[in-house]
């Protein structure tokens, strides 16, 4: 399915580029509308453009269906062929959806736009190394600690006992 | 005290240190959350509403109060395998979010990670799997609003069994996921998988006036 929809997306940029190269002689007959890029994730700004709206020509353009409203077309700097953007929102469902343009003149071309939300990561996630696995050792530090006082205090303990049993 | 009673005090100090090295030399490993906080235990009593998604707006800090985490957080991209990437290890205090993904609070599947610990030590999400449902997870965003975030249960999968679509998949709701290593150790394989805390949207605040 995805094979086809990148067949049908090159396509439409080969159509697209066809109708640009000839339009003097064919504006309107082989309007279609470029979307770029044409396969995204939700968030992508995309660029459409056609020179269906005539030279200087403005449209509208619908992407309702992919939640992103109404956008305009205005001439671009090539003033045959009108551009207009809009921006994929996030919580866009992977599918294919239609944009459809209607022009100033009356003409109306559509494209698609092919949604996809396999750019998600997979798989583990690599956060840790060990670092902080092994022994803990301030308890180590402590039990040290606690065993050097008690040889001291066990050290003064014999001492008096040996100095106590002397002096009676 | 009598000559007697010291000599018993001493005897316990030795147990008590002889103890405190004897259990200090096995190795110690990050938190392992409860088979209470998985989903199969069930929401318990924690089932917060959940609040209308904001729009999208990256995020700045991530706190979790509970186990004083308080964190900047940095974008993060997928690496050529597919796999998320990491935050840099070097810094301990450091969480990232899926930059091509949700931003947390809007719609959908927002992801978050952050390390255990690094060849150093601890690091950010080092106790993240001692925390229980209904904890809080705040995120701060770029427009200076807060989204606050309930967990709805920590899990924890083994590398080889990784639920990507239960992760990573798309959500109705604002949701987020916060990620770490864990999943048992061993110095051959090092951790086994990761844990993941599963949390949904049900509030939001402004900026501090």
């Amino acid at each position: 399915m995805r094979t086809t929809a990148r067949l049908l997306a090159a396509t439409a940029v080969a159509a697209a580029t066809i109708g640009l190269g000839a339009h003097g002689a064919y504006a309107g007959d082989f309007a279609v509308l470029e979307v770029f890029p044409s396969i995204v994730a939700p968030g992508a700004i995309i660029t459409v453009n056609t020179p269906a709206c005539g030279p200087g020509g403005r449209g509208v353009g619908n992407a309702r269906a992919l939640g992103a409203g109404e956008f305009r077309l205005a001439p671009s700097t090539h003033k045959e062929v009108a551009v207009g953007r809009f921006t994929v929102p996030h919580h866009t469902e992977p599918g294919t959806y239609a944009i459809e343009v209607s022009c100033k003149n009356g003409k109306r071309v559509t494209g698609d736009l092919v949604v996809r939300h396999d750019k998600q990561p997979s798989g583990r996630v690599h956060t840790g190394v060990g670092g902080s696995v092994g022994p803990d050792t301030t308890q180590i530090a402590a039990g040290v600690a606690v065993l050097a006082a008690a040889a001291v205090g066990g050290t003064l303990l014999l001492r008096r006992r040996a100095s106590g049993a002397q002096g009676s | 005290m009598s000559a007697k009673g010291n000599g018993w005090f001493i005897a316990l100090a030795v147990c008590a240190g002889l103890w405190l090295v004897q259990n200090g030399s096995e190795n110690v490993t990050p938190p392992v959350p409860s088979a209470a906080e998985a989903f199969a235990a069930g929401p318990g009593h924690h089932t917060d509403a959940a609040a209308d998604p904001l729009p999208p707006s990256p995020p700045l800090r991530l706190r979790i109060p509970e186990i004083r985490v308080e964190a900047p957080v940095t974008g993060l991209g997928l690496d050529s395998e597919g796999s998320l990437e990491v935050p840099p290890a070097a810094d301990r205090n450091l969480v990232g979010w899926y930059r091509d993904g949700t931003p947390p609070g809007a719609k959908g599947t927002a992801i978050v990670a952050g390390h255990v610990d690094n060849a150093k030590g601890p690091s950010v999400f080092y106790n993240l799997g001692a925390l229980k449902k209904g904890h809080r997870i705040e995120v701060t965003r770029r427009d200076g609003l807060t989204a606050v975030f309930t967990i709805d249960a920590i899990e924890v999968y083994e590398a080889a069994a990784f639920p990507d679509k239960k992760v990573y998949g798309p959500s109705g709701r604002a949701e987020l996921r916060v990620i770490t290593c864990g999943g048992g150790f061993t110095q051959q394989t090092g951790y086994m998988g990761n844990v993941v805390a599963f949390a949904h949207l049900i509030g939001v605040r402004p900026p501090p006036a």
